[in-house]
């Protein structure tokens, strides 16, 4: 089918008007506002029946985002980077709150410095929330993840909010063509929002209680747990049914060209395009290379990672992501899944790249199939940071600027 | 600003920044020496530089002997044809003819995209007679290209943090080594015999690009002018007149 070429940012407001959101409490960020403006307008011009409100921040406009969701709003708004990281307080709480809302976050990496463009150390913020988090590689899968997400998170064996993540730059000023789902099969495969306990001025709910005791915060918290892990096959049965009314599918990992790889990297988001570049390269040169990408981040693909990562040589985790004096975000938790296993990976090789969208080569990449070919030849897995020899000469030459010295 | 359009029969997995271009477009000339920007970096031998300027072909691109160089007036196209400085249609139109994409392909994805947008009917129709102007004044070069070899290597961590690696400007104010005035399209001219200096340009201009003499008469700073010509619009003695400029240093 012809796609129409939509930037990132537009196939998740189209995501949001295909199903029908109540209401969008919103707050302008780079690289995320075009979102809610795409929204104000398409509000402002009727072909949206929703109600939009600029809050004063993004805490207040998760707080409304919540609140609204219990209410029995199907509820959608977005973010990004510091907007993120000041949502996080509530994130928590609506989640708590078991508040199926949907959060589009268009990653840009985290200030000290300030950048612009991507990396996931924003969404992976959240990991912890609560929220349950699907990763896009295309515009499509943007549109296609929203609907997938508000069909999960409103399942009533879920009840939990859910976070869409788009890469900024790549994905959200990226124009790719998107099939826009019809709106009648849509209304088919997510039928309006079904609150449980819904507040009404007539029927009084209290939601949000303190609770105090720790045996029955604990209780709670361990349902959210349980109902984060239920969240996968909800997924499965949801993309089944997806797959049958729209003709693409979607699991919680997507392997390529991992039939009989021996070499395989992890990655997610935009970035992936990249990675199936290098395996295509690779594989061109007669290395059995593969990719695994992570679709779905919470609840965590672990099973089926094991299952796919099985037997082989070297495994390679691409983080766009840092945490400082650890490393990757993501290693140790895929490294996690796979300890236990029968046959797990030779070796695990943890990368750091692209931080802030750094401009990634194919000779990079290539580069990290390089290294997991050592690996199995008998070097010791060390952590791969990615940057080049010409970066370095300009980032001399940008500190001798800033210093006076050119 | 660098923006990147892949377009292929196959389906395109890549994303972001293309570092070996088989067509480079640069829609201001003054890019072109400057460092920072290096705009013909990675273009591929046998690739396509087109080139935004009311100068030869021959001066724009000297020792690259290897890309084929076009040059084409889009901002007085653009002018004649629109009434303002706005170059996509006409870029894109410039881009098509080269690769070899039909014109009623171009035509029609034009009106489709900018009728989108919301542009009224008029405009749209006038880019896309700006985009049919430009279509017709290029040839079609046929693109055999081939990238051009690198030296690029990956440095280990400990090349990246040798030195501590703290942010930190130190030479400070360092704006005014940056000229900006040769992003002027349009140049302000004050006419001291009207202007009865009461400073409204002065206030209004947003790059703090009107400075005041030793006499105390206001001064238009042509280094960093951008030729925004809100001070022709604020005048309230129509003292400020504008004039197309081209070639600014």
């Amino acid at each position: 089918m012809k796609g129409k070429l939509l930037t990132g940012n537009v196939a998740a407001a189209a995501g949001a008007m295909l199903a029908r959101v109540d209401y969008v409490p919103a707050y302008p960020i780079t690289p995320q506002t075009e979102i809610i403006e795409t929204i104000a307008d398409w509000v402002r011009e009727g072909k949206m029946d929703s109600r939009f409100v600029q809050l004063e921040s993004e805490h207040s406009m998760m707080t409304a985002a919540g609140a609204a969701s219990l209410a029995g709003a199907r509820v959608f708004t977005a973010t990004s980077s510091q907007g993120m990281l000041y949502t996080i307080e509530m994130l928590y709480n609506v989640s708590g709150w078991r508040a199926p809302m949907l959060l589009a976050n268009v990653s840009r990496g985290v200030a000290a410095p300030i950048v612009l463009e991507p990396d996931h150390n924003d969404v992976l913020a959240a990991r912890d929330s609560g929220f349950l988090q699907f990763h896009s590689e295309t515009c499509q899968e943007v549109t296609d993840l929203v609907l997938l997400a508000y069909r999960v998170a409103e399942d009533k064996r879920v009840m939990l909010p859910a976070i869409v993540n788009l890469d900024g730059f790549y994905l959200s000023f990226t124009r790719e063509p998107v099939v826009l789902p019809e709106q009648k099969l849509v209304d088919r495969f997510l039928p309006p929002y079904e609150p449980v306990s819904p507040m009404r001025a007539s029927k009084p709910v209290s939601r949000g209680s303190s609770v105090f005791e720790g045996f029955l915060y604990s209780y709670f918290r361990y349902n959210q747990h349980g109902a984060a892990l239920k969240a996968k096959q909800v997924f499965n049965q949801a993309a089944r049914e997806f797959e049958d009314l729209f003709g693409r599918s979607y699991g919680p990992v997507e392997g390529y060209m991992l039939e009989d790889a021996d070499y395989v990297l992890v990655m997610s988001n935009s970035f992936t395009g990249l990675g199936r570049q290098a395996v295509k390269r690779m594989r061109e040169r007669g290395v059995k290379a593969g990719l695994l990408k992570l679709v779905m981040v919470r609840p965590f693909p672990a099973e089926e990672i094991a299952a796919l990562l099985r037997g082989r040589k070297v495994v390679g985790v691409f983080d766009q992501n840092l945490a400082p004096g650890a490393g990757g975000i993501l290693y140790p938790e895929v490294a996690g899944a796979l300890y236990n296993l029968r046959g797990r990976p030779g070796a695990i090789l943890p990368i750091v790249g692209a931080l802030g969208g750094k401009q990634t080569t194919a000779k990079e990449m290539a580069a990290v199939f390089e290294e997991m070919i050592a690996i199995d030849k008998g070097k010791t897995p060390a952590p791969l940071f990615l940057m080049r020899g010409d970066e370095m000469t300009r980032v001399k030459k940008m500190i001798a600027v800033a210093e006076g010295r050119s | 600003m660098t923006a990147f359009t892949r377009f292929s029969d196959e389906k395109i997995t890549e994303k972001g920044f293309v570092f070996a271009p088989d067509i480079t477009a640069v829609m201001d000339d003054s890019l072109i020496s400057d460092p920072m920007a290096n705009p013909f970096a990675g273009l591929r031998k046998g690739g396509v530089a087109v080139v935004n300027t009311t100068r030869q072909s021959a001066s724009v691109l000297p020792g690259r002997d290897d890309v084929s160089v076009v040059t084409v007036d889009l901002t007085g196209q653009a002018l004649k044809i629109l009434g303002k400085p706005i170059l996509s249609s006409g870029i894109a139109a410039a881009v098509a003819r080269i690769s070899g994409i039909r014109k009623e392909a171009l035509l029609t994805a034009l009106s489709e995209e900018l009728g989108d947008i919301g542009l009224s009917a008029d405009m749209v129709a006038k880019n896309v007679s700006f985009a049919d102007v430009i279509y017709g004044e290029l040839g079609p070069l046929g693109l055999k290209t081939e990238e051009l070899p690198t030296t690029e290597e990956l440095v280990p961590l400990a090349v990246v943090v040798s030195d501590g690696g703290i942010e930190k400007v130190t030479n400070t104010g360092n704006s005014f080594a940056r000229h900006t005035g040769n992003w002027r399209t349009f140049r302000p001219t004050i006419d001291y015999a009207k202007c009865t200096n009461c400073m409204i340009c002065y206030a209004y201009c947003p790059e703090s690009a009107m400075s005041v003499d030793r006499d105390g008469r206001v001064r238009i700073d042509y280094d960093n002018c951008k030729g925004c010509m809100i001070c022709m619009t604020e005048c309230p003695l129509r003292a400020v007149t504008q004039s197309r400029e081209v070639g600014v240093q």
